[in-house]
């Protein structure tokens, strides 16, 4: 379609040349685009990680073992497309770890009003808790780290008052598992990854083809220059603190399901924390904001699901796995450096 | 802020008269003694001024008059603490750019407002952008279509709209700024050093546009600037803010770079006399307490022809 008048050079003399050229381009462009995409990096190094497990071991490229691999990267792929948004107006939400763990109690709570008007309800609370973290961090002016650790505090210490310590049984679902709800959230065996997949496509799209995105790009990368161009500020951080409590609560309820029970254990929560923010991170998203993509930590949960499910299919002993997890991060983030530096060297000035 | 709008009480009245605020029937804009301070600091004290239909007014006065604050309450960003605003006949007290923009006065701010990490389009687009109708997905081949229209009409040489703006030279991102404005359809123009980054070359273009806006004569312009030459080439009259009030207001026709330096001198040699004085009484004095007031550094003359 318009590619070509968009590409050439202004001027109608010049758009011979610049057809030809279009032309010579597009037949590079396939590497160089993918190359110049943020997550280009961190896809190499995925594929450099599952080319040496699959080498390495016979059982890693079975269908067995990626229904294993499933719950340790489709949840953290949806929670961190939150996280994205909201680090990428240079905010950062500690307390989705809170959010994923409460949800499910208050869930419980709400269950009278039946399973799925119950199940939203609960989400809705927690995106009010998101609202609050966004008015505290865009109106206040609290930082968001300081705000939503505090948050973070309070929701598990409030879930652990309204369960008592006790762990429940996951509302709605039966003994045999197999409703068509529980198949929906969560208990069916590809449901997280089907929802994991859709929210990452439908947030990838608003993030690059919608004004939601162009802001939130905006607010990160230049907020006082977005607000004198007339962008709601606050409105685009509010907004994004919701959307991102919202997703983390959802993955609550979707584990809730697929486990059956849920039990409450800050610790189990905030280590899901650590992960959605390394994904985020691994996948391309920079900590100072401006930057970031949503299919980028995707691959970076992808990553860090292979590299774990990787180490244990090899039988690494269970009290060096950490130690193992923490180094082949290290050296996957530089490789990724070295490939963006790579890549930026690539792209065209 | 500048030392000169610092503690001091301001009781020495200077030698300057405030300028009743003239009008003229055809104004478009109206500002009556606004004034504006942030804490301490008082930014503008009494500024009266208006612009007419059709004209190019040119804001004069040193770092720290004040002049990108009132460029800033024109447009909408901040809101004035005392006075009155008048837009094309109508009470104006924009709530937000936004606002201030449906109401078609828009700005190019000091610091250009531009995104690093978006795209020359997606800049030139920010806040009005055109997206497709049912699914409010961004058409980005219209935008794209006309941000080119719109940057080869001001004849600026952007080698590619797709690249992020972070990777374009001061003038580059200037002329950017001053594109996505006068693209617009406001008819009431602010331009806060539209010049500041730019090589001659791109200085003249955006001259030039500015000379074709006002032959068109559809839009109001006002306009901050250093260069008094650029000043009496670009503008019909000129406003000089001098301590926080307008100290000067002169067609450019009656005036001349040398008048307008002379004034800039004649209130920094003034302001450095009062400093010295201010130090001689306090050694006449207490001796030790000389740190108040701001003396120490008058303001400069920002002379640069």
């Amino acid at each position: 379609m318009a590619v070509t008048s968009d590409t050439s050079p202004r001027g109608a003399p010049a758009r011979g040349a610049a057809d030809s050229r279009a032309r010579r381009e597009a037949g590079l462009s396939g590497v160089r685009r993918f190359l110049t995409l943020r997550e280009g990096s961190i896809v190499v190094v995925t594929v450099i990680a599952i080319i040496y497990f699959a080498t390495s071991n016979s059982r890693f490229f079975t269908g067995t073992n990626f229904k294993t691999l499933l719950p340790y990267f489709a949840p953290y792929a949806i929670m961190a497309a939150g996280q994205v948004f909201v680090m990428i107006t240079g905010e950062i939400d500690l307390s989705i770890g809170a959010m994923y763990l409460f949800c499910p109690f208050i869930w419980e709570k709400f269950h009278g009003l039946g399973t799925i008007p119950g199940m939203i309800l609960a989400i809705l609370v927690c995106c009010l808790i998101g609202a609050f973290n966004g008015f505290a961090v865009a109106v206040v002016g609290i930082s968001s780290f300081v705000t939503t650790l505090g948050v973070l505090f309070a929701i598990d210490g409030l879930t652990l008052v309204i369960s008592h310590s006790t762990p429940i049984n996951t509302p709605g679902v039966t003994v045999l598992g197999n409703s068509t709800f529980e198949r929906i959230f969560g208990g069916g065996t590809y449901s997280e990854l089907i929802w994991a997949i859709g929210i990452v496509i439908i947030l990838q799209l608003l993030l690059s083809f919608t004004r939601w995105g162009i802001y939130t790009v905006s607010v990160g990368g230049n907020r006082l220059g977005a607000s004198e161009a007339g962008i709601r500020t606050r409105l685009v951080l509010i907004r994004n603190f919701v959307m991102c409590a919202g997703l983390a609560a959802f993955v609550g309820v979707l584990e809730a399901v697929r486990t059956t029970t849920a039990t409450p254990d800050p610790s189990g929560s905030n280590d899901i924390l650590f992960q959605v923010i390394s994904a985020a991170v691994i996948g391309g998203t920079l900590l100072q904001g401006g930057s970031g993509t949503v299919v980028g930590a995707l691959i970076g949960a992808l990553f860090l699901g292979i590299l774990h499910d990787g180490l244990i299919i090899n039988s690494v002993n269970a009290n060096y796995l950490d130690l193992y997890l923490g180094i082949a991060i290290l050296i996957a983030m530089a490789i990724n450096t070295y490939v963006s530096r790579v890549r930026t060297g690539s792209g065209r000035g | 802020m500048a030392d000169d709008t610092t503690p001091q009480p301001q009781p020495h009245a200077s030698a300057q008269t405030i300028v009743a605020p003239a009008t003229a029937d055809d104004d478009v804009v109206r500002v009556e003694h606004v004034g504006k301070r942030f804490g301490p600091t008082i930014a503008l004290r009494d500024i009266s001024m208006h612009l007419r239909k059709g004209e190019v007014l040119g804001l004069l006065g040193d770092n720290g008059a004040g002049k990108s604050t009132l460029i800033k309450i024109l447009a909408g960003f901040q809101k004035p603490d005392t006075g009155t605003l008048w837009c094309k006949g109508q009470s104006y007290s924009p709530s937000s750019v936004d606002e201030a923009r449906r109401l078609g006065v828009d700005c190019v701010f000091q610091d250009l407002a531009l995104i690093n990490e978006l795209t020359v389009y997606q800049n030139l687009f920010l806040q009005r952008e055109r997206h497709h109708r049912p699914i409010p997905f961004l058409s980005n081949a219209l935008m794209k279509r006309e941000s080119r229209k719109a940057l080869d009409e001001i004849g600026i040489n952007i080698p590619s709209i797709d690249v992020p703006v972070a990777r374009l030279s001061g003038g580059q991102r200037q002329a950017i700024a001053v594109a996505r404005t006068i693209s617009g359809d406001a008819d009431i123009i602010l331009l806060d050093e539209p010049l500041a980054a730019m090589g001659a070359k791109e200085g003249a273009m955006i001259l030039d546009v500015i000379g074709r806006l006002k032959a068109e004569g559809n839009v109001s312009i006002i306009m901050i600037l250093h260069n008094y030459v650029h000043v009496l080439a670009a503008c019909d009259r000129v406003n000089l803010i001098q301590e926080g009030v307008i100290g000067l207001d002169k067609p450019t026709a009656e005036t001349s770079v040398e008048e307008l330096t002379e004034i800039v001198v004649e209130e920094y040699r003034r302001a450095r006399l009062e400093a010295q004085e201010e130090e001689r009484r306090h050694a006449a004095g207490n001796g030790s307490d000389v740190t108040s007031a701001g003396a120490g550094s008058a303001p400069s003359p920002d002379v640069r022809r």
